[in-house]
């Protein structure tokens, strides 16, 4: 910690280095802390020696920037924020008080108004602290001032920068989706940006897994999405969703896509053709998911995914002589022909299931679990369908499986039993 | 589905530190700056886990988000590091094979290595680890190799449970010599923040 008294220019030197690299590369796309003994492993791995880097003034070796990648000394990190945080706060009041106007007009130049003063330290502190909501706001605040929509996509990028550190940052996502709604507004929804997002999302996915939050601003991108744009988004993601079985924010997101098209069927102006393709890309997601479900074994996720798929298939897409909408809750579901054959099928599936080829691995066990799970949990929606279950296998099977189910999943057990 | 390390390591005699014999890593999918703490942390896991895979058995540890998957057969010892989403029998039909290769390719030469040795590159294992991203291919295999023997799998929910009784990761991390100061740095913020995006 430094003792005594310095000069504002040595106080704030290491900030002021920070805000300049910053500035001097634009095409900045990752931000990371690196330990002080990873410098030397970078430059070798860069290929180059640090004679050229020798500073001046001792600080230079504390920001690594090459390839657009840059990184932060973790020994500078409390000291940068504090100066970062404490010029920002300075420079949002001048701001609030002054407005944009210089004090000092001929002395000042354009480039440090009150404004460039605040967005240039909010960006320093949110990149080393993206939860900082006070300065997250500044920066709306001056933004919606702005005419020009190279604002708000410059605004994206550097999101993205803060988002390549901090991958699971509320305040950072949510402040994306106000640009977007603010780029909504002022000029069009261009498809592309949803597009990116979108992409942006898988990507950060597969780096840092468990996001909610990014598959969570994913899903909030379809309400953006024109029924078109849903579709090419359901093919795009199919390859990722199939390399990531195990994760249930990838289907989820799926579904979500898929309710899309199931909600723009019931649109006036909804015509033959629609209803035949969203026939079409239904049928397509049973039988991929059914591959998936048969070539990888025990994944819940995958059957989770099949319980939504059947349900709406057949409240949807078969014909069922009653009248359903989406706006109906609980509707009543009447067997007809062609729901016999789906659910007979669905039984068969049940059947190969269950049968265990070996228990050396867990995963034939877990499969036997989920899709007795599935197959009891549809009886919960059709209760005709447990009595075909108990055709099918006998009723000592169907109470052999409701006991094991009771064992694992007890709440799903309570459920059919109260029925 | 994803592969991000196989590794080779020397465990005989029994009860000795195990030595590396050959490693290949795909790190391209973590941060810039996380990759060289990644390999380090591999490589200490991987170390790990070796040591305590008895020879003839076959276990696999949940480790944050990754299956650490370990095959010991006869002092040879083959470690994969999958995701969640690669199914074990791939798995351990891909460690299977790795270990014939390496057999075929070296013989039991491995027996005299030491620690000092440099490890050298082994191309194979370089080549599997991008071939073998896709289980499909290692499903194949499973059709033509003689039947995985009877050992049961043994499946650790943490590493934790691999360890000894009285031992602790932390001080593991803390004593390795795998591990640079900056990946120790690494594991601890990690931990400090409770958040589950850690390196390993």
């Amino acid at each position: 910690m430094r003792q005594g008294p310095c000069s504002e220019e040595d106080c704030f030197g290491l900030l002021k280095q920070f805000e300049h690299v910053l500035e001097s590369d634009p095409l900045i796309d990752e931000v990371g802390f690196i330990h002080p003994s990873q410098f030397t492993l970078l430059d070798k791995e860069a290929g180059f020696s640090n004679v050229y880097l020798q500073p001046h003034d001792g600080t230079s070796s504390k920001f690594w920037n090459q390839d657009h990648k840059l990184g932060i000394s973790t020994d500078i990190l409390v000291q940068l924020c504090k100066d970062a945080k404490h010029l920002f706060l300075l420079a949002l009041d001048e701001y609030k008080c002054h407005g944009n106007a210089c004090r000092e007009p001929q002395i000042k130049s354009i480039s440090s108004t009150p404004e460039s003063e605040v967005m240039k330290h909010s960006q320093a502190v949110l990149l080393l602290s993206s939860d900082f909501g006070t300065a997250w706001n500044a920066r709306k605040l001056i933004l919606s001032k702005a005419d020009k929509l190279f604002a708000f996509t410059d605004e994206l990028r550097l999101s993205g920068l803060v988002l390549s550190n901090s991958p699971k940052s509320e305040s950072t996502w949510s402040h994306r989706r106000w640009i977007i709604k603010m780029i909504s507004r002022r000029f069009s929804t261009p498809q592309d940006i949803i597009t990116k997002e979108s992409e942006l999302v898988e990507s950060i996915g597969e780096r840092s897994k468990m996001n909610y939050r990014a598959w969570y601003h994913r899903c909030w991108l379809v309400s953006y999405m024109e029924v078109e744009q849903v579709i090419q988004e359901l093919n795009k993601s199919k390859r990722w969703a199939g390399l990531h079985l195990a994760d249930n924010s990838c289907f989820h997101y799926r579904r979500r896509l898929m309710l899309k098209i199931l909600d723009s069927l019931y649109v006036k102006g909804c015509n033959a053709y629609d209803k035949t393709q969203a026939h079409k890309i239904w049928k397509e997601e049973l039988d991929w998911n059914k591959e998936l479900v048969e070539r990888y074994v025990g994944r819940e996720a995958l059957w989770l995914h099949r319980r939504f798929l059947s349900l709406n298939w057949i409240m949807y897409f078969t014909s069922n002589h009653s009248d359903v909408s989406p706006e109906l809750g609980e509707s009543i579901i009447m067997m007809s022909e062609e729901i016999a054959i789906f659910i007979d099928n669905e039984i068969h599936l049940l059947e190969s299931s269950m049968t265990i080829l070996d228990t050396k691995f867990e995963d034939y066990q877990a499969q036997v679990l989920h899709a007795v799970a599935y197959m009891l949990w549809l009886t919960k929606k059709m209760p005709e369908l447990r009595r075909m279950l108990e055709e099918k296998l006998g009723t000592e099977k169907v109470k052999c499986l409701l006991s094991k189910i009771g064992e694992e999943r007890p709440s799903l057990l309570h459920h059919l039993v109260n029925v | 589905m994803k592969i991000t390390a196989l590794l080779v390591f020397k465990c005989a005699p029994v009860s000795t530190e195990p030595v590396i014999l050959a490693n290949a890593s795909d790190v391209s999918h973590f941060g810039f700056f996380q990759r060289s703490s990644v390999k380090e942390f591999v490589v200490f896991v991987g170390r790990t886990v070796a040591s305590r895979t008895p020879p003839s058995q076959r276990q696999s540890v949940q480790h944050e988000e990754y299956k650490v998957h370990a095959y010991n057969r006869n002092g040879l010892c083959a470690v994969g590091f999958m995701d969640d989403h690669y199914p074990v029998r791939s798995a351990f039909s891909l460690l299977n094979q790795v270990l014939d290769e390496y057999q075929k390719s070296f013989g039991e030469t491995w027996r005299s290595a030491k620690e000092e040795d440099p490890t050298p590159t082994w191309p194979y294992l370089v080549e599997a680890l991008n071939k073998f991203q896709d289980p499909a291919e290692a499903d194949k295999l499973l059709k033509i190799q003689r039947e995985l023997d009877e050992t049961k799998i043994i499946l650790h929910k943490t590493i934790d449970s691999v360890l000894e009784r009285g031992e602790k990761l932390d001080s593991l991390v803390e004593k390795s010599s795998d591990l640079s100061t900056a990946s120790q740095m690494f594991y601890k913020q990690a931990k400090k923040t409770n958040s589950c995006c850690t390196i390993l």
